[in-house]
């Protein structure tokens, strides 16, 4: 039983990451960004590609090279978010919102497959991984790295909120999602912020994308199109647009896998998860800790 | 009013672009007959969740089809492949085969997911052009009886009984069954559990394109199983050995054929050694094959893949069977490839049964050692 309950933790941080882009970018311009999954491949692609290009790392230098190759993947997918934003989505602001929903699917067919088409159909392993001794806690075997990669997540999850929460840049984020229009007019710089919040969203789920390249070793062109769909439900289980709920959702979503797999069995795991993800938007749209949210018409 | 005008000018295009493609189509058939190229449909998922493996074949089919040309063709004539994308998907394949019959082509040498396959059947049927299947092996496409269908590779039943012919003689008492729930992997999963009987303790199915089985895992360690068999493909293998041994697993674990690529032992690392495969003679197995596999790194710059061997099998005999046909008429070539006999082919000597399914050559147990399979029991 802790071993599903850490299995679930596990995934979870992931998904947490991962969501955390979906959330913020729905809650301040209302877009469900489709492509943001694929933002997390390109972020396992790009850390393939610093890592190919080091050369050998030697083992006792794994971690310190990771960390490092994550810092640049962050800023380099962050980069990539921001140009998205600027090429799909900002030419389509004032437009309904069906079509910037289509857009980001369009943006999202267009990152994976130019990738393909860049990198090749074949699936790539990572030249350094994370793998090592493994620990009993509490009947459950969990691995140093494991712990480090959680302890990684949970760092950038908490930098963000308090980003958000204490800094000018956060409450002028806070602003922009409550009103567009007024923050304006108070002398916000509306498409830079929105831009900035691109960045971080990228940033995060990129960073993501590295984590599992190092924890899982494969990566592939299509990576990002399942967890995409699985960010969303974490957003939507937490609360979209909600930060805290968000990381919530997705420790919730991990949860929730682990333990449908090991009571419906596992062709029942995706069925389980996104059946919630249905129950939510019916029964409680507003997610676990979303507040009640006024349509303005 | 306006809709329905628009609908039948639309009709009407329709049907003047396919008068005209038919017309053009039976006039570049009168004049092809002695010089123009033999053409070869191959129809492999180039997109999709199964896009790696297009590559694959078309570039073994395309050595072949080189290889043939520079010997001087086929009664006098070139060959040329003509490879559409079937996105492993039923409507996509259905529409890429349309498209490759309305090229010309005389005989299909593609087919790769047995679920894309299964509707093109009639496609093909109703042109009247032979199909050689160098990779999908559902039992599904036999059991149709079709005339012009002939299959390259053993099929699920055969991989099942292979697989347990291999797990009895292990002695290995618990089973568990793994299987991804696309056609292909679900058919073994299925054929192998009631041969195994009280054997199998547990069918674990997984969603492929993730990353993440330790769910699924955790429940093959709940039953204390000693040997774990995975059916599908090599990308969610590789993941699913590692993470296996990871939590402590450590009985024998075997693959069946869409796993057998030397991706499979990059992806899983150090604890692919000692992992067992049931597979049809690949190059790697076959002392005579290294010329070849080097032929094809050199001329692709990466060493072949899964199915590569079949694909460029699959050109050679659609070449040899027009050859002894004399000709490119569907009929002819279908009874030329029924009384083949004797064919040499990487997986052995070919002769068809009644069904058009392999004679011989049948399924083998390889072992992962150091960096790639070798040859563990051929188990005749």
């Amino acid at each position: 039983m802790t071993q599903l309950v850490w299995n679930g933790l596990f995934v979870g941080s992931f998904y947490a990451l991962v969501a955390l882009g979906y959330s913020m970018v729905y809650g301040i311009i209302k877009l469900l960004n489709f492509a943001h999954g694929d933002l997390y491949m390109l972020g396992a692609f790009t850390g393939f590609a610093v890592l190919s290009a080091l050369g050998g790392v030697p083992a006792a230098m794994t971690l310190p090279v990771l960390l490092g190759v994550l810092l640049l993947t962050m800023v380099s997918t962050g980069l990539a978010g921001v140009v998205l934003e600027r090429v799909a989505y900002r030419p389509l602001r004032g437009a309904p919102r069906l079509s910037l929903l289509i857009t980001a699917v369009g943006a999202s067919f267009a990152l994976e497959y130019g990738m393909r088409a860049g990198a090749g159909p074949d699936p790539r392993v990572y030249p350094v991984r994370l793998s090592g001794t493994s620990i009993e806690v509490l009947g459950a075997r969990l691995t140093l790295q494991q712990l480090v990669l959680i302890g990684v997540a949970v760092v950038l999850m908490v930098g963000l909120h308090l980003l958000v929460t204490r800094s000018r840049e956060g409450r002028a984020m806070r602003a922009i999602a409550l009103d567009p229009r007024t923050s304006a007019l108070m002398g916000i710089d509306v498409n830079a912020v929105i831009s900035r919040t691109f960045f971080l969203g990228s940033a995060l789920a990129g960073a993501a994308g590295v984590m599992a390249g190092a924890y899982y070793g494969k990566i592939d062109f299509l990576m990002g199109f399942l967890i995409g769909l699985k960010a969303f439900t974490a957003a939507v289980i937490g609360g979209i647009g909600n930060i805290p709920g968000t990381m919530l959702g997705g420790l919730v979503l991990g949860l929730l896998e682990s333990f449908g797999t090991y009571w419906l069995g596992g062709e029942w795991r995706d069925v389980f998860a996104f059946g919630v993800l249905i129950l939510f938007l019916t029964v409680r749209p507003t997610g676990l800790l979303g507040e009640r949210v006024t349509e303005r018409v | 009013m306006r809709s329905t005008q628009v609908a039948s000018l639309v009709a009407a295009a329709m049907l003047l672009a396919g008068c005209g493609q038919g017309l053009l189509g039976d006039g570049g058939a009168a004049q092809q007959d002695d010089k123009a190229p033999i053409k070869l449909g191959m129809l492999v998922p180039q997109s999709g969740s199964e896009a790696a493996i297009g590559p694959y074949m078309t570039n073994a089919a395309q050595l072949a089809v080189d290889e043939i040309n520079a010997k001087g063709g086929v009664l006098g004539r070139q060959l040329e492949l003509k490879a559409a994308d079937d996105a492993c998907d039923a409507q996509t394949a259905v529409a890429a085969a349309n498209k490759v019959v309305t090229e010309g082509v005389d005989v299909s040498i593609g087919g790769y997911c047995s679920g894309a396959t299964l509707p093109t059947l009639p496609v093909f049927g109703k042109a009247n052009i032979p199909m050689i299947i160098p990779a999908a092996n559902s039992q599904e496409l036999v059991d149709q009886k079709l005339k012009h269908v002939f299959l390259i590779n053993g099929t699920g039943t055969q991989q099942a009984e292979a697989a347990t012919k291999w797990i009895t003689k292990q002695g290995a008492t618990k089973v568990a069954l793994m299987h991804d729930n696309t056609s292909y992997s679900k058919d073994i999963a299925v054929r192998t559990q009631p041969l195994l009987g009280d054997k199998a303790v547990i069918t674990e199915a997984v969603t492929p394109k993730e990353s993440d089985y330790s769910a699924n895992i955790a429940n093959i360690l709940d039953k204390k199983a000693d040997f774990v068999y995975w059916t599908g493909y090599f990308q969610e293998g590789g993941l699913i050995i590692r993470q296996l041994r990871q939590a402590g697993y450590k009985g024998s674990i075997m693959v069946a054929d869409g796993s057998v690529s030397p991706k499979l032992g990059e992806i899983a690392g150090a604890e692919a050694d000692g992992v067992f495969a049931t597979m049809t003679p690949i190059p790697d197995t076959l002392p005579d094959a290294k010329g070849w596999i080097d032929a094809y790194t050199k001329k692709f710059g990466s060493a072949p893949g899964p199915y590569s061997n079949q694909a460029y099998d699959a050109v050679r005999l659609a070449a040899e069977a027009i050859t002894k046909a004399g000709s490119t008429d569907g009929a002819k070539v279908i009874s030329a490839l029924e009384g083949i006999n004797g064919f040499s082919m990487f997986s052995g000597p070919l002769k068809f049964t009644p069904e058009h399914t392999l004679s011989a050559g049948g399924f083998q147990i390889l072992v992962w050692k150091g960096d790639k399979f070798a040859l563990q029991d051929a188990l005749s």
